[in-house]
């Protein structure tokens, strides 16, 4: 690495060849392996809840099977409806998984240094960390109403509003459950976030339990996941707003929601979790031979498996009972911790 | 297939109002035949006006097979096969209630130990029926884990019936008279282990439901029946005691050997969805009690016969007439059957439970969501086969 | 007292975490999977499964085919004088069984008089799927004695 600084040249490498290598490799190497084998280990393990395996034909223990699922899709028809709106169309799908996808820029795998050579271990540490993703996020809501609305039918209409709908009205608990951290963080960067949950010594989730149950059912909410499925549920009225994609794009949306997961884990993560730091470092310093990529890629998983968890556990709330519970009951509990959190930090932490 | 709008088929004019229809704030969609919730071929036509339902019309016949007119060209015994396949989830309650018409008609007398394994399979198929409307019941709510719960149970009840009369499902596991062979060596052992193993799998079930606040919201308050209108549609069996009443055929006409076993019969307070489905589950419990007392009591009893003496060809008396009905899973099932004289009956008409509980849906679903619609059908509990025949 | 414990309970979400319990002891549960072809499902002695004739044994009473409830059996028979024991016996034509409709009830065997039957469902043979089509949907006298119990997967033949 200091060989192809040396070559490049400083300037060259930072902007350049550092995220270049370090974009293709988290694509390549690490979101679009993650999301297609995140689809085999949710079947695995719904399987292994409900007393039966889950694929276990194709490859040893169905590990090929997210490639058989691949490569069916590719291979099979994409229709655009004639009467569709075509570039809406085909435009829906991107702006559902474009906006999952770069939010991992800034999200932060490992400590500042200590990458390959001088690379450090995230792509670019943005100032305002947080508005960005929540930014982003927001944006992922276009692609759903685009998606429903260019299919030229009636149902899919109704699935994209009402799904876009939901994910509206939890972005505000979910906003307002990371400002929570913010608070107690005093700096938006992601970086900085978990370097000051280092020096506190304690991770977020403690202080903020009520906000990470906040924000446990927001990204629960927001990722269109079970209890809060119903626009995508299989066996209701509206099948949501992908009926019309097929192959491909259908592929895309579906990696979206996956990727919108691990996008909501990844931040859970980072904010509440700690980030990359190993748990208990005072009482178990040896845990700290584990470099601090691989914690984060184990909470993660922790995250991902209680997504599924729920899945494979409850019933769906109906969408007018989904929306009372974001509006009424998660909105004036997150002003809550807010307040109280303001108050905590500003007379009992720095008192003037 | 044209609905018939005219003649005696007519829908009233209340059920197909064009009120709201002609301002254009209504929309009315088909919940078409194939669809995966309705439990079957049933397709509903519903005015929605937004999520809200305003009318709801089923229509009903995609799987019509004409089992009356069958009946009556063969003789009496040879037409159990046919009952198996009305209720197709429940068997043996068909084949139960169609065996004692015919032994009511004829004038057969069952044997005791043929009485007690008789009471023992219907149970078991109560059981599991339930097993079968929970799972579906609540794999439409959103829960998709009780669905394989509840198969892997009901597996070990199949398990038992594939070991008493060969087959799984379509069971024609009773015969006019009796039984046609003695239970296997061994059954009444794997029976009673079942009966061990039940009450914790059911407590699995209810610890995932009955108290889960998300399921409670999703069927609380939901489809109330009100216990009159109940009366009057003629609705019976969990449908009924959801809402109150308490009448079971088991225990008030008795028939096999009920009047010999101790259980109670459950009934709920308010008649909504909530209510029907701990209607289900206590009776399932109830069922599973019967079959640990009948056991008891065949082990009592030693061996016997199991088939009365009949005669080789079972003639019913001219113009003789006879219903039987009995309490089935979904409600009261009976055959009204007349006979000619000669071996095979003149008419048999079958009241189906589903097709009369089907009615109600209508008046249920009246003002609820969408949403609401598919709970509102699994916890009618129909099944196509009986509504159709 | 209760009050506040309906308050905890609504607040802890103990009802939740009970199913969420509930589900994470069924992970480490035995499964139920049948690793179908490999591991195969014996039916019970009772399964009614594919037919078998034995000619026989069939003393052609054709209470079988009176007894179907669909009646799919054709039973053709004549009588002619045997050769070795110059008593006049029955020799069957035609014993055919259509299997579009068979339901498996199991009435014919019921039917059948002789000890042991002449036509038996006992076979736990449950796997009637073949590559030819119309192979399967009318079974006629010979097929009916002589066919195959379905291979199994493992053996060679197949592969």
């Amino acid at each position: 690495m200091d060989a192809i600084r040396q070559l490049v040249g400083d300037t060259l490498f930072y902007y350049a060849v550092s995220p270049g290598l370090k974009i293709l490799g988290l694509l390549f190497l690490g979101i679009l392996p993650l999301i297609t084998y995140l689809v085999l280990a949710e079947r695995k393990i719904l399987g292994y809840m409900q007393a039966r395996l889950g694929p276990n034909r194709v490859g040893p223990w169905g590990l090929l099977q997210p490639i058989a699922d691949v490569m069916k899709l590719l291979v099979k028809g994409d229709n655009i409806p004639t009467q569709a709106v075509k570039w809406a169309f085909i435009l829906a799908p991107c702006l559902v998984v474009g906006p999952a996808i770069i939010i991992f820029a800034v999200i932060p795998i490992g400590p500042p240094a200590g990458g390959l050579g001088p690379m450090s271990w995230f792509i670019t540490d943005v100032n305002a960390g947080l508005l960005f993703i929540i930014a982003l996020a927001t944006i992922g809501v276009y692609g759903l109403i685009l998606g429903g609305w260019s299919s030229n039918n009636k149902f899919s209409l109704m699935g994209g509003l009402r799904s876009a709908a939901q994910m509206i009205s939890y972005e505000v608990p979910q906003g307002l459950s990371l400002v929570g951290v913010l608070i107690l963080a005093g700096t938006m960067s992601l970086v900085g976030i978990v370097e000051k949950q280092r020096d506190m010594g304690v991770w977020f989730v403690f202080p903020q339990l009520v906000g990470f149950f906040i924000y446990m059912v927001a990204g629960v909410a927001e990722s269109n996941r079970n209890p809060f499925d119903l626009p995508e549920a299989e066996s209701e009225l509206v099948a949501g707003f992908h009926t019309e994609y097929s192959g491909m794009r259908f592929a895309l949306f579906f990696l979206g929601e996956y990727a919108n997961m691990i996008v909501i884990s990844a931040v859970a993560t980072t904010l509440f979790l700690g980030g990359w730091l190993p748990p208990f470092p005072h009482l178990l310093p040896f845990l700290s031979v584990v470099p601090g990529p691989i914690w984060f890629i184990l909470k993660v998983f922790v995250f991902l498996f209680v997504y599924i968890w729920f899945r494979g556990t409850f019933p769906r709330y109906r969408f007018d009972q989904l929306m009372d519970l974001g509006w009424k009951w998660m909105i004036p509990l997150a002003l809550a911790n807010l307040a109280i959190t303001g108050a905590i930090r500003l007379w009992l932490i720095y008192p003037r | 297939m044209t609905e018939p709008n005219q003649g005696p088929f007519a829908p009233p004019e209340t059920l197909m109002s064009d009120a709201l229809f002609a301002k254009g704030e209504e929309m009315e969609l088909n919940f078409g035949p194939q669809h995966p919730s309705t439990h079957g071929v049933l397709r509903l036509k519903l005015k929605v006006d937004g999520e809200r339902i305003t009318d709801c019309y089923p229509i009903i016949g995609y799987l019509h097979r004409g089992t009356e007119k069958l009946f009556e060209l063969h003789p009496f015994f040879q037409n159990v096969p046919h009952t198996d396949r009305m209720d197709y989830v429940a068997a043996a309650t068909n084949n139960l209630a169609y065996v004692g018409a015919v032994e009511k008609l004829v004038g057969l007398v069952i044997p005791p130990r043929a009485r007690y394994i008789r009471t023992i399979l219907a149970e078991l198929q109560r059981i599991s029926s339930h097993l079968l409307w929970l799972a579906t019941h609540a794999i439409d709510i959103g829960a998709m884990t009780p669905f394989f719960y509840t198969f892997r149970e009901r597996e070990l009840i199949l398990d038992l019936f594939e070991q008493f009369c060969g087959a799984r499902l379509t069971l024609n596991c009773m015969r006019p008279g009796g039984l046609p062979h003695d239970l296997p060596v061994g059954w009444t052992d794997t029976c009673r282990e079942l009966v061990e193993l039940f009450p914790a799998a059911f407590d699995e079930y209810e610890g995932l439901l009955t108290e889960n606040r998300i399921w409670k919201k999703r069927t609380v308050g939901i489809g109330v029946l009100p216990p009159d209108v109940a009366v009057d549609y003629g609705i019976t069996g969990p449908m009924l005691r959801g809402s109150g009443i308490r009448w079971d055929l088991r225990k008030a006409m008795p028939y096999e050997a009920y009047a010999e076993v101790d259980f109670e019969v459950p009934i709920g307070t308010n008649g909504d969805t909530y209510d029907r489905y701990l209607v289900r589950m206590e009776e399932m419990r109830q069922a599973n009690r019967i079959i640990a007392q009948c056991l008891d009591k065949l082990d009592d009893f030693g061996g016997g016969a199991v088939m009365a003496k009949r005669p080789r060809v079972m003639k019913a008396g001219k113009e003789a007439e006879v219903y039987h009905g009995i309490e089935g899973p979904k409600g009261e099932i009976g055959f009204y059957i007349v006979g000619d004289g000669t071996p095979n009956p003149y008419r048999c008409h079958v009241r189906p439970p589903s097709f009369i509980n089907l009615q109600s849906l209508p008046e249920l679903t009246k003002g609820y969501l969408l949403a609401d619609l598919v709970a509102l059908i699994g916890t009618t509990d129909i099944v196509l086969g009986e509504v159709d025949r | 007292m209760s009050a506040i414990k309906r308050f905890l309970d609504r607040i802890m979400l103990f009802d939740l975490f009970a199913g969420l319990g509930i589900t994470a002891k069924n992970m480490f549960k035995k499964k139920v999977t049948i690793q179908y072809p490999e591991e195969r499902w014996e039916p019970a002695h009772r399964f009614r499964g594919m037919f078998r004739l034995d000619e026989d044994r069939c003393i052609k009473c054709t209470i079988c085919a009176k007894d179907c409830p669909i009646d799919i059996i054709y039973i053709d028979w004549h009588q002619e004088v045997n050769p070795e024991t110059n008593k006049k016996e029955k020799v069957l034509d035609r014993f055919d069984i259509d299997v579009q409709r068979c339901m498996f009830c199991g009435l014919c065997e019921e039917g059948c008089p002789t000890e042991p039957k002449s036509i038996w469902l006992t076979t736990k043979t449950y796997e009637l799927a073949s590559y030819d089509r119309w192979s399967n949907l009318y079974v006629d006298m010979d097929e009916l004695q002589e066919w195959k119990v379905r291979p199994a997967y493992t053996d060679e033949e197949i592969a």
